[in-house]
C-alpha cells in the first residue's frame, strides 16, 4: 500500500494537473474554434504559436515562465499585488502543466470541430439561433469526444510534466514536487531505487486510469447522442 | 548502396576506435566548477590530455558511478559519498586524499539589505519574510546536509524546515538567490565568490557543521593518466590556483 507521503505526492500531482487543464480548457476551445472556423491574416503565425510548447524543449518553456512570472519577472511583479503568485507555488506547477498540455488539447478539439458538419450549424442559424447559441448547442456537443480526448491528453501530459516545472518552480516537497519530480529526486541518490520504483508504479496506474476514463467517457457520450443522425 | 558503404564503414571505424591511451573522466562536485575548470586549463594544454569533467551534486555522481558510469576520478563535497563508493569497492585502495576545504555562508541577492547574525537562536524565518530559503536537497546533497546540520546546531532548522526551496546541487540554490527568486540561500563561500549578483550575509561558525572537505579518490579501472592528474590537482601549482578561488587547501 502507498504510504502517506506517496499519497500526498499523488494528490498534489492530480491537483496540479486538474487545475492546469481546467483553467486552460476554455482558452483551448476558443483557440481551436478560431483555428477550425475562422480565416484571418496571421493565422499561420497564431497556429505556430499555439504549437510552440509541443516542439520547444520543456526547459525553455520553464525558463521563459521563470523570467516572466518569477518574483522578479515583469508579469510576476504585476500579479503579486493581486494575490496571484506562481513562484515556488503549486499554482506555478499548474501553469507550467497547462502551457505544456495546451497544444495537445487544441489539436484534438480542433479536429473534432473540423469534423462537425457545417450544414448542421447553418440549419440552426436559419432557424433563428444566434451564433453563440449554435456554438453551445450544436458545435460543442457534437465535438464532445474531441473535447474529452483533448482534455485527458493534456491531463496525462500534465501528470508527466518535468522540465518546465522543475525549471520554473523548483522541487519543493508538498508544494511543487509532483510525481515525476519526486521520482527523479529518488533516482538521484544511491539506495533509493525502491522508492523510485514504487512511485513509478503509481504513475503507471494513474496514467492507465486516465486513459480508461477517457475511453469510457467518449463511449458513454457517443452512445447517447446520435452523431450525424 | 555501394556508394553508402564506404562512408558508413568509416563512421563505424571512428565510433568503434579504441580510446587512445586513457580517457580521463572526472566526476566533480558542482561547487568546484570554476575552480577546477581553471586548474585544469594549463594541464590540458601542456599534456594535450583529453579530460572530460561532469559537474553535479555529489550524491548524483555517486549514484551514476555505482550504476557503472565510466568515471576515473571522483571529487565529492563531503566524506560520506566518498565513504559510500569505498564501501562498495568502487575505488582504488589508498588513492583517497582530502583535496580541499570550504566554508558555509548565508547569502542574499546583491541588492538585498538583509542583516542576519548566525548565532544560536537566529530567527531565519523572520528574515525570509514570505520568501523561501534556497538550499541544496538536505537529505542527499552535501551542501544541503551541511546547511541542515548548521541550522540544527543553531536551533533554527525547525522554523525553516517547511520554508526551504531544495535544489539538485548547491549551484541551483546559488541561481535562485542570484536571480532574486529566493531572498536567502546557503551555499559555500567559494560559490558566493563566483557570483557577482549575490553577497555574503554571514558565515556559519565552523563548529556548527561537520568540517567541509572535498575528498578525491581514483575509481576502479583508472590508469596512469588519472593518477598523474590527481597528483597535479594536489600539487603546488594547483594549490595556488585553488586558494585564488577561495578554497582552503589542507597542508600536503
Amino acid at each position: 500500500m502507498p504510504t502517506r507521503e506517496e499519497l500526498e505526492v499523488v494528490a498534489l500531482s492530480l491537483k496540479v494537473s486538474f487545475w492546469g487543464v481546467a483553467w486552460s480548457l476554455p482558452i483551448a476551445i476558443a483557440a481551436a474554434f478560431v483555428l477550425a472556423r475562422k480565416r484571418f491574416p496571421g493565422k499561420t503565425l497564431f497556429d505556430a504559436a499555439v504549437h510552440l510548447p509541443l516542439v520547444l524543449p520543456p526547459v525553455v518553456v520553464g525558463f521563459a515562465l521563470l523570467v516572466l512570472f518569477g518574483r522578479q519577472g515583469p508579469l510576476g511583479r504585476m500579479l503579486e499585488p493581486l494575490g496571484i503568485v506562481f513562484a515556488f507555488r503549486w499554482t506555478g506547477a499548474a501553469l507550467a502543466a497547462a502551457i505544456m498540455g495546451f497544444p495537445l488539447m487544441v489539436r484534438a478539439i480542433r479536429l473534432a470541430i473540423d469534423a462537425v458538419d457545417a450544414r448542421l450549424e447553418l440549419a440552426a442559424r436559419t432557424l433563428g439561433a444566434s451564433p453563440v447559441r449554435v456554438f453551445f448547442t450544436v458545435t460543442l456537443p457534437l465535438a464532445w469526444p474531441g473535447l474529452v480526448t483533448g482534455a485527458l491528453l493534456a491531463f496525462a501530459r500534465a501528470l508527466g510534466e518535468f522540465g518546465a516545472t522543475v525549471t520554473f518552480v523548483s522541487n519543493i516537497p508538498g508544494e511543487t514536487q509532483t510525481l515525476p519530480l519526486a521520482i527523479y529526486t529518488f533516482t538521484q541518490s544511491p539506495g533509493q531505487d525502491a522508492q523510485a520504483l514504487r512511485l513509478s508504479i503509481l504513475s503507471v496506474i494513474l496514467s492507465l486510469a486516465a486513459l480508461a476514463l477517457s475511453e469510457w467517457l467518449v463511449r458513454k457520450r457517443s452512445g447517447a447522442v446520435p452523431v450525424h443522425g | 548502396m555501394k556508394a553508402l558503404a564506404a562512408p558508413l564503414a568509416a563512421a563505424l571505424l571512428v565510433l568503434a576506435a579504441p580510446a587512445r591511451a586513457e580517457d580521463v573522466t572526472v566526476f566533480a562536485a558542482a561547487s568546484l566548477k570554476e575552480g577546477l575548470d581553471a586548474v585544469l586549463r594549463p594541464f590540458r594544454s601542456s599534456r594535450n590530455a583529453r579530460i572530460a569533467v561532469s559537474y553535479a551534486g555529489s550524491n548524483a555522481l555517486a549514484r551514476q558511478i555505482e550504476a557503472g558510469a565510466p568515471a576515473t576520478l571522483f571529487i565529492g563535497a563531503d566524506a560520506d559519498w566518498a565513504d559510500y563508493l569505498e564501501g562498495r569497492g568502487l575505488t582504488v585502495a589508498g588513492s583517497r586524499r582530502d583535496l580541499l576545504g570550504n566554508a558555509l555562508v548565508l547569502i542574499a541577492p546583491a541588492a538585498s539589505k538583509a542583516l542576519v547574525k548566525l548565532e544560536p537562536g537566529v530567527d531565519l524565518a523572520r528574515a525570509l519574510g514570505s520568501g523561501r530559503l534556497a538550499i541544496a536537497n538536505p537529505s542527499a546533497v552535501p551542501a544541503g546536509r551541511y546547511a541542515k546540520a548548521a541550522l540544527t546546531a543553531l536551533g533554527a532548522w525547525g522554523a525553516v524546515e517547511r520554508r526551504i526551496a531544495p535544489t539538485h546541487s548547491v549551484r541551483g540554490a546559488l541561481a535562485l538567490v542570484s536571480r532574486g527568486e529566493a531572498p536567502l540561500g546557503i551555499v559555500y563561500a567559494t560559490d558566493a565568490r563566483a557570483d557577482k549578483s549575490v553577497r555574503i550575509v554571514d558565515v556559519f561558525p565552523e563548529s556548527s557543521h561537520p568540517p567541509i572537505v572535498y575528498p578525491m579518490v581514483r575509481l576502479k579501472g583508472s590508469g596512469a593518466a588519472t593518477g598523474e592528474l590527481a597528483a597535479y590537482l594536489a600539487g603546488p601549482d594547483a594549490r595556488i590556483k585553488w586558494r585564488g578561488f577561495g578554497f582552503r587547501v589542507p597542508p600536503p
